[in-house]
C-alpha cells in the first residue's frame, strides 16, 4: 500500500475511535436540519439556488470582463489591486507589503482563502505576527491545527480542550465553561486590534458593480480589525465575483441560512475603497487570488464547482463527514465541494484518497444553494484520478475482461453459487467467512449468490390480454441475489393484468465500474443494456434497484452526451425506465388495487439515496405501503444513507460503512417497527446483513415483496 | 403581516432589544438609564437635529470625545440608523466615517435610533437605498447589524458578546428622520 494511503487509513481509525467527534457532528447534522428548515420556511429553495447556478454561471463564461470591472471601480475607489496567480504568489505579495511598512502585527479575521495558501506561514517566515481573531481560529492558532469545517473551524474541539489552550494563554487556570472562555477570548484580542498595523480578511462575495467586498460575519471581529489597523488587505479567491448587488444579495440571502440555518448573520459588511482612518485614509489591498480557479473554471467535467459560496452544508448532511470528521474527509477545504478544491487547488495527489471517500449518497446535492452536482463531479475526478493512477490490477480485470462479456461474467456468477456452498451452509446468508475475507463478514451477514438466478426462474405468464407489456431490468442484484424480489414483481404486475418479460441480454447497469472511475466498461455495458432493453419495444422498463435507475435514466445519457447516434436510443430508454413503485401510482394509478391486504404489520421506510434524490421518489412507496394495510411509522433520518454504497463497504471503505449502518440500525430500532421497508436491494443487503448480525426482530423487505406476500395472503385467503 | 410587526418580531429573534419610545426624551431615558458608563455618539444629521448628544448629557450621561484612544473605554454606542430590513431584523448604517464604526464596534452596548418608516421588507428591497449609498459617496464602510454579536465557535454553542458589542437596543421613533440615506 502507498504510503499516503497508509496515512489516510491511519486518519480513518483515529477518527472513528473518537466516538465523541461522531456524537458532536451528528448532534451539529440533527438541529442544522431543524434551523435551516425554519430559516427557509416560506421561500421556494429550489428557485432561490437556480437563480445563483445561473447567475454564477454567467460570471463563470464571463469571468474576465466582470474581474476587470471589478478591478477598475475597487481603484477608482482608492483600493491597490494585486492578481495573484498562485498561493504564493498572494503570499509573497503580502508578507513583502507588511515588511515594507513595518508592520510587526497583523489581526487577521477568518478567511478560507489564507488557510488554502498557508499565509500565516509565509507571515511568520517574514518576522510577522499573524492573530487569528475568529473564536474559531484563534483556538486553532494556539492548538496548531487546521480547521475541520470551511463555517466552524473548531467543531471537532471540546470546551475541555478549549480551556487548556486559554489556560496556557493566560497563564491561570481557565473552567471549562463557554461563555467564560468566550469572554476570555473577548478580553485577551481585545489589544490586538488597537495594536496592530494590518488587519488581513478574506471576502465573501465581491461586486463587480462598486468594486466593493461583503463579508458576512457573525462575531464583530472582521469589523474590529477592517477598522482599526491602518492597513486591511483583502484575499479574495476570483470565484467570489458577482456582477451586482441584487446578486450579491441573493448570496447573502442564502449564505447564513444554507451555513448555519441562521436567518442572517451578526455582521454584513460592504466594504469600498480607501475609507477614513484615523487622521487619513485605510491603505487598502484587495489581492484576488487564482491559484487554481481558472483551470476549475475551464473544466469540462467539473465547472460548475465555480458556483460555490462556501456555505459548508455539503459537509453538515454528509454522512462520511459526520462519522469521521473535515480532518479524514478534505484537506484544506472540506466535504464533497472539499474533494473538488482540493483537487484543483492543492492538487490531485492530496485529493486522491479523498475522492474515494464520497458514498455517493447526494445528500449534498439536495443541500446545495449554487445547485451543484457534486456527486457527479466527484465521480468524473475518480475517472481523472483512476486514469492517471490506474484502478488497481483486480478491479481492472474485473471490469475490463469479465463485466464487458456478459456470458462470461454470468458464468462466473454462476460457478461462485456452487463454490461458495462451504461457506454458505445451505443458508441464504452468509455468517463468517474465513481468513482474509474474514472482516467482510464482522459486522453484517452477506447474501449467497442464489442457487438459480432470476433469469434461470423467470415465469410463464398467462395474461389473456394484457393491459400493458413492460420490461424489468433487474440488475445483478436482483438476477443473482435477490431473484424472488423478480418473481414478486411479476405476481404484483400480473395481478394488475401488466406482462412482466425479462431481456436475457442484459448486463450489470455499469455503475461499480462508473463509480470506480472505469468510464470505459461503463460505457460499453451502457451499450449492451440499451440494445438489450430496447429490442422488443416495451412500453416501459421498470427498475428494483434505484442505482441502476439513475443508470438507466441519467448516465447513459451522460455517456453518450457526444454521439448522436447512441445518444437518441439512450434517451429513448430513459424515457421509458421507471422504478417499479413509481410506476404502480404515477403511471398505472394502481395504488387502489392494493388496498387493505393481510399480513399487516408496523412498517417504517428507508429511502434509498438514488431513489430519493435521484428519481425523486419517496411518497410512493409509502403510499403503497399504507393503502396495503400496513402501519407506517416514520424512522429518525430516513433518507440518510445506510452505508451501504456498493464496493464502498466491501472494500474501499468498510470502517466508515460500518459506522454508517450503526447509526442506521439505531434508527430502524427505535421506531418500535416489525419491518423496515424499502426499494433498493443493495440497502437491503447492508440492513439485513446487519440486522441479522445483531440478531434483531426488524424484518427487511423490498415494498414489492410485502405487496406480493399481502397479495398471496389474500389469494390464500380466498381458496 | 405588515413591515413593521415583521420587523419587531426578526429584531426579537436576533437577540437585540426592542422599545418603542413615544418621543426622543424617551430615548434619551432609556439610554441614560441603561449605558452604564460613558457613551460614543458620533454626529449624525438626524442626532444633531434634536441636539441627541446635549440631552443625554443633560440627563446625566457622560460622552467622550469619538477616537480610538477615548473609544476602547466606553461602555455604549449611540448611533441613528439609516433604514432596517423587516424579514431579518437588520439595521443598516452608513458607516463609513470611522467614528460611526468606533461607536458600534468597541463598546459594551449599541443603542441605535430608528424611524419607524424607514423599513423595507427584505435584502433584495434593500438594494436600492444600498446603491444610492454607493452612487452618494466614492468610498463605503456599510454596515448591516443583525442583533448582538455571538458566536457557536465553541461546541456549537450560541454565545452572546464576542468581539462586538454584547447588547444591542434599538429604540424605535416617529418623525426622526424620512430619508433612508440619512443617519
Amino acid at each position: 500500500m502507498k504510503e499516503r494511503s497508509k496515512a489516510y487509513q491511519a486518519r480513518i481509525d483515529k477518527a472513528l475511535s473518537t466516538p465523541k467527534l461522531q456524537q458532536a457532528l451528528h448532534q451539529f447534522g440533527d438541529a442544522y436540519l431543524v434551523s435551516r428548515e425554519k430559516a427557509f420556511a416560506g421561500l421556494d429553495f429550489d428557485k432561490l439556488r437556480r437563480e445563483i447556478g445561473v447567475m454564477k454561471d454567467d460570471v463563470r463564461e464571463n469571468q474576465a470582463r466582470y474581474l476587470q470591472q471589478f478591478i477598475e471601480n475597487a481603484e477608482a475607489a482608492g483600493a491597490t489591486v494585486f492578481q495573484a496567480d498562485t498561493a504564493e504568489d498572494a503570499n509573497r505579495y503580502i508578507a513583502d507589503l507588511a515588511v515594507k511598512q513595518g508592520v510587526k502585527l497583523t489581526v487577521k479575521s477568518k478567511s478560507m482563502a489564507s488557510e488554502e495558501t498557508h499565509l500565516n506561514k509565509a507571515l511568520e517566515a517574514a518576522k510577522i505576527t499573524p492573530l487569528e481573531t475568529d473564536l474559531g481560529e484563534w483556538i486553532l492558532q494556539l492548538s496548531g491545527q487546521r480547521p475541520s469545517h470551511m463555517v466552524m473551524p473548531a467543531i471537532h474541539m471540546f470546551k475541555e480542550e478549549v480551556a487548556e489552550l486559554f489556560s496556557k494563554e493566560t497563564g491561570q487556570q481557565e473552567p471549562a465553561d463557554i461563555a467564560h472562555l468566550v469572554e476570555v477570548a473577548r478580553q485577551q484580542l481585545r489589544q490586538g486590534y488597537l495594536d496592530a498595523d494590518m488587519g488581513i480578511s478574506g471576502a465573501n462575495i465581491a461586486i463587480a458593480e462598486t468594486g466593493g467586498i461583503a463579508l458576512v460575519t457573525n462575531e464583530g471581529n472582521a469589523r474590529l480589525a477592517t477598522t482599526l489597523p491602518k492597513t486591511h488587505v483583502a484575499l479574495v479567491g476570483i470565484d467570489k465575483l458577482v456582477p451586482t448587488l441584487e446578486d450579491a444579495a441573493k448570496v447573502i440571502r442564502v449564505l447564513p441560512k444554507n451555513a448555519t440555518g441562521q436567518a442572517l448573520t451578526s455582521y454584513v459588511t460592504w466594504i469600498r475603497g480607501a475609507v477614513p482612518c484615523a487622521e487619513g485614509e485605510k491603505d487598502l489591498h484587495i489581492v484576488l487570488l487564482d491559484n487554481g480557479r481558472s483551470r476549475l473554471a475551464a473544466d469540462e467535467n467539473c465547472c460548475e464547482t465555480s458556483r460555490c459560496i462556501r456555505c459548508g452544508a455539503c459537509a453538515n448532511v454528509c454522512p462520511v463527514y459526520q462519522s469521521v470528521g473535515g480532518h479524514v474527509f478534505g484537506h484544506i477545504y472540506i466535504g464533497a465541494v472539499g474533494i473538488i478544491l482540493t483537487a484543483f487547488f492543492h492538487g490531485l495527489d492530496n485529493a486522491a484518497e479523498i475522492v474515494k471517500a464520497c458514498i455517493g449518497c447526494r445528500s449534498c446535492v439536495a443541500v446545495c444553494p449554487a445547485d451543484i452536482d457534486l456527486e457527479g463531479i466527484i465521480l468524473s475526478l475518480r475517472e481523472t484520478i483512476a486514469d492517471k493512477e490506474g484502478l488497481g490490477s483486480g478491479k481492472s480485470l474485473v471490469f475490463r475482461k469479465v463485466m464487458r462479456n456478459r456470458k462470461l461474467f454470468h458464468g462466473l456468477l454462476r460457478a461462485a453459487s456452487v463454490l461458495q456452498k462451504p461457506v454458505t451452509r445451505g443458508e441464504r446468508t452468509i455468517r463468517h467467512l474465513p481468513l482474509f475475507f474474514s472482516p467482510l463478514t464482522e459486522w453484517r451477514t452477506l447474501p449467497a449468490i442464489a442457487d438459480k438466478p432470476l433469469r434461470d426462474v423467470w415465469p410463464q405468464q398467462n395474461l389473456v390480454k394484457p393491459r400493458k407489456t413492460v420490461a424489468l431490468f433487474g440488475g445483478c442484484a436482483n438476477d443473482f441475489l435477490y431473484p424472488e424480489l423478480g418473481t414478486d414483481l411479476v405476481e404484483v404486475m400480473n395481478h394488475l393484468n401488466v406482462q412482466l418479460t425479462y431481456p436475457l441480454e442484459q448486463n450489470c447497469c455499469g455503475v461499480p465500474a462508473l463509480y470506480s472511475g472505469d468510464k470505459e466498461t461503463a460505457v460499453e455495458l451502457a451499450k449492451q443494456n440499451i440494445e438489450a432493453m430496447l429490442k422488443d419495444n416495451p412500453e416501459a422498463v421498470l427498475t428494483t434497484c434505484p442505482t441502476c435507475t439513475m443508470a438507466l435514466q441519467r448516465d447513459f445519457i451522460e455517456h453518450f452526451k457526444d454521439d448522436p447516434h447512441w445518444r437518441a436510443k439512450a434517451e429513448k430508454l430513459a424515457a421509458i425506465t421507471v422504478d417499479a413503485a413509481g410506476y404502480i401510482v404515477n403511471q398505472l394509478g394502481a395504488a387502489d388495487q392494493f388496498v387493505d391486504l393481510p399480513l399487516a404489520q408496523k412498517v417504517t421506510y428507508h429511502d434509498s439515496c438514488h431513489l430519493k434524490r435521484g428519481a425523486g421518489v419517496w411518497r410512493e412507496p409509502r403510499q403503497l405501503i399504507e393503502t396495503s394495510g400496513h402501519e407506517l411509522v416514520e424512522m429518525e433520518h430516513a433518507d440518510r444513507c445506510c452505508g451501504f454504497g456498493g464496493s464502498y463497504s466491501l472494500t474501499s471503505h468498510p470502517d466508515i460503512a460500518k459506522q454508517i449502518l450503526g447509526d442506521k440500525l439505531k434508527d430502524i430500532e427505535n421506531s418500535g417497527a416489525d419491518c423496515v421497508a424499502m426499494d433498493c436491494p443493495g440497502c437491503m443487503m447492508q440492513m439485513r446483513g446487519g440486522l441479522e448480525k445483531n440478531d434483531s426482530k426488524v424484518k427487511v423487505a423490498h415494498t414489492i415483496e410485502l405487496l406480493a406476500a399481502g397479495l398471496r395472503a389474500a389469494k390464500a385467503k380466498q381458496d | 403581516m405588515d413591515l413593521y410587526k415583521q420587523f419587531c418580531t426578526a429584531v426579537e429573534a436576533s437577540g437585540a432589544v426592542l422599545l418603542e419610545c413615544k418621543s426622543t426624551a424617551d430615548a434619551v431615558a432609556y439610554i441614560a438609564e441603561q449605558s452604564r458608563g460613558a457613551a460614543l455618539v458620533p454626529v449624525s444629521a438626524s442626532l444633531e437635529r434634536v441636539d441627541f448628544a446635549g440631552q443625554l448629557r443633560s440627563a446625566g450621561v457622560s460622552l467622550l470625545a469619538v477616537d480610538r484612544s477615548q473609544a476602547a473605554e466606553a461602555a455604549a454606542g449611540v448611533t441613528s440608523v439609516c433604514f432596517a430590513i423587516a424579514d431579518t431584523g437588520t439595521l443598516v448604517l452608513e458607516s463609513t466615517p470611522e467614528d460611526v464604526r468606533l461607536a458600534t464596534t468597541l463598546p459594551t452596548r449599541h443603542f441605535a435610533v430608528l424611524d419607524r418608516s424607514k423599513i423595507v421588507a427584505d435584502g433584495l428591497a434593500a438594494v436600492d437605498s444600498l446603491r444610492r449609498m454607493h452612487q452618494q459617496e466614492r468610498r463605503n464602510y456599510i454596515a448591516y447589524i443583525t442583533g448582538p454579536s455571538r458566536t457557536a465557535d465553541i461546541e456549537r454553542v450560541l454565545t452572546i458578546g464576542v468581539h462586538g458589542p454584547k447588547e444591542l437596543h434599538v429604540l424605535l421613533l416617529d418623525d426622526w428622520s424620512s430619508d433612508h440615506l440619512e443617519m
